[in-house]
């Protein structure tokens, strides 16, 4: 989904017209019928996507309170935006997630591909069993593990405590919260980057091993010298598919922490959504702040494809 | 450590080359004693999988401890195999209204994401006509416009669409994805134009040629997108929480996080709940497992 080949083109009219010909001419060449299959889905994208994206940055330069009609603004929002504590401490919160959850899930899923590429016995069976965590909703993730790191009734603490090794206050304390919610995001994806990196494994060309076999490298030599620079491509789809996860995070947390303690795992999205659907609702605000991780996901997309051209060039 | 890129399962068991060592050593045939780094290796498998798997089996085998036992040990196994909590659930608390909705929007939402991609796959790979690239980068863009950016401008949108606290609220706005169109073209670009042409001279109409010649050689695709549509539509949380504003129209996932939030319902239940929520979805993927794998390598990756 990163790096996309438009294809453009590749129904080339030449190709088109010579089949043609070779029949005597007879096609009639549909003018409307093609209209017809895009329509129903560009309605559907314009109405649900484009429309309210364009809206949506239109009502950032609005002020919309429910019950009020909507008047020009110009900049306050983002004024109010960039002089609330609350909207800072979310976007230290959000970069603190994302930079730790991408750089853990990078490593880990690389580390989990390469066991896995180089298992024989049950290999089937460790994919799938890394996997399940990707089926269970986000929701469902969150009530799953505040119910593991609960300090009263939890199984975590409860086993830590027979052993002797205190019982932690997991979400309680911001800096685990922190942590904590980290971590149930990595159990929760970490399967599916897995599966993105062992397909990367599983096209690297052999040759290059055997050759390195040849001049007596060791494994670890391959690792670092062939397997690694081979993966960078996928590495990379890794880390902008997980940077963009990590922005968009919210849902296990509604139901890990609810934003706490002391807002401490309010993440960005969740600004977004208390702003605008928690009373004091304040849609101006809310609309300003999604222009802003907006503009972060475009950025991020921007470099993406830079990279990947360079790459493409090299 | 063998570096031979197998792809399926069948291979490797055949595919042992010359030169290096055998690729099973549990036989009794006098073969070389496991190496300490398949030791590690394994081992350290086994402890990732067991990291994944053993919280939701632990949350299985809870959701059938009575309220007392569950909050008193966490560590007891239940006391007996007693399906109340499920019973509880189910009976007192509507989670047969929320099941029937999740099962209602994840169909329709998938059928019509089916329907919407395939015609607009289908228009995009295999016409020329004016607006074609430019519509197709559009759709593209959509990408970086997640649900998430555009919550307060969508949700306008289906104030007015009088859609709010319905299910088709909950169908119809996210049935339109990008991811879908893409897969769908590149199924229909392999699908070789003469084939097309042969229906158009045997006198087809372009929709008949579509539905009876295009569509069945396109399945594996649409089977991958279902799939990756029903596991979304399922799962589905942001979008639902803020349409579905009465319990009739409740999914699941919004049901058990307002419920869990809101403390207003008994954990044993809403353990029983959560467990009976997973259900589906694990049984889907134990079946189609390949093709859920195919379907990260088509849309993760292309």
């Amino acid at each position: 989904m990163a790096t996309v080949d438009l294809g453009v083109g590749r129904v080339t009219p030449s190709r088109r017209s010579r089949s043609s010909g070779r029949r005597g001419g007879r096609r009639r060449v549909p003018r409307v019928a093609p209209y017809l299959f895009v329509l129903p889905n560009m309605l559907a994208v314009g109405l649900f996507a484009i429309w309210p994206a364009v809206n949506g940055f239109r009502e950032s330069f609005f002020h919309v309170i429910e019950g009020q009609p909507s008047r020009f603004a110009g900049l306050a929002n983002y004024r109010q935006l960039v002089t609330d504590a609350q909207f800072w401490a979310a976007v230290r919160s959000t970069l603190e997630f994302v930079v730790g959850f991408v750089a853990l899930t990078v490593v880990l899923a690389t580390a989990a591909a390469l066991l896995l590429q180089s298992q024989r016995r049950a290999k089937g069976l460790f994919r799938a069993a890394l996997y399940v965590p990707v089926l269970i909703s986000p929701v469902v993730v969150g009530i799953l593990w505040n119910w593991i790191l609960n300090p009263t009734s939890g199984v975590l603490d409860a086993l830590l405590h027979r052993v002797g090794l205190g019982q932690p206050s997991w979400l309680v304390e911001p800096h685990l919260a922190m942590g904590s919610a980290i971590f149930v995001e990595l159990w929760a994806t970490l399967g599916f980057y897995t599966l993105i990196v062992l397909g990367g494994l599983q096209s690297i060309d052999p040759s290059l091993y055997e050759a390195a076999r040849v001049d007596g490298a060791s494994s670890w030599d391959e690792i670092w010298r062939i397997t690694l620079p081979s993966l960078r491509p996928t590495l990379l789809v890794v880390v902008i598919l997980s940077t963009i996860t990590g922005f968009q995070a919210f849902e296990f947390i509604y139901t890990l922490t609810g934003g706490g303690p002391l807002g401490a795992t309010t993440l960005i999205v969740q600004y977004i959504y208390d702003h605008a659907f928690v009373p004091p609702i304040n849609f101006g605000l809310a609309t300003a702040a999604s222009v802003l991780l907006f503009l972060v996901l475009f950025a991020i997309t921007l470099v993406n494809l830079a990279i990947g051209r360079r790459k493409g060039a090299a | 450590m063998s570096t031979v890129p197998f792809a399926r399962t069948g291979r490797r068991r055949a595919g042992h080359r010359p030169g290096q060592p055998a690729p099973t050593w549990t036989s009794v045939s006098g073969r070389r004693p496991p190496a300490p780094a398949a030791v590690l290796r394994t081992s350290l498998l086994v402890a990732a999988s067991l990291l994944a798997v053993a919280p939701v089996l632990w949350i299985a085998v809870s959701s059938f401890k009575p309220l007392p036992q569950l909050l008193g040990d966490p560590l007891s196994l239940p006391s007996s195999l007693s399906l109340a909590n499920y019973r509880g659930g189910f009976q007192q608390f509507d989670f047969l209204t929320y099941f029937r909705n999740s099962a209602i929007v994840t169909v329709a939402a998938t059928l019509l994401t089916l329907a919407l991609s395939a015609t607009a796959g289908y228009g995009l790979a295999k016409y020329n006509f004016r607006g074609r690239n430019g519509l197709f980068v559009l759709v593209l863009a959509t990408i970086m416009i997640p649900i998430q950016v555009i919550l307060v401008p969508i949700f306008q949108v289906v104030v007015d669409l009088h859609l709010v606290n319905s299910l088709l609220g909950l169908i119809i706005p996210p049935a339109a994805t990008p991811t879908g169109v893409f897969l769908m073209r590149q199924a229909f670009l392999s699908i070789p134009d003469e084939l097309i042409e042969a229906a158009r001279v045997d006198g087809a109409g372009e929709f008949r040629t579509f539905w009876r010649i295009v569509l069945p050689n396109a399945r594996a695709s649409l089977a991958v997108l279902a799939i990756i549509s029903v596991g979304w539509r399922w799962n589905d949380f942001i979008w639902p929480l803020i349409i579905a504003q009465s319990p009739g129209v409740y999914t699941l996932p919004v049901a058990l996080g307002l419920l869990t939030s809101q403390q207003a319902v008994p954990y044993n239940f809403i353990l029983a709940m959560v467990v009976a929520s997973m259900i589906p979805v694990i049984v889907i993927f134990l079946f189609l497992q390949r093709h859920v794998i195919r379907g990260i390598a088509m849309t993760g990756l292309k």
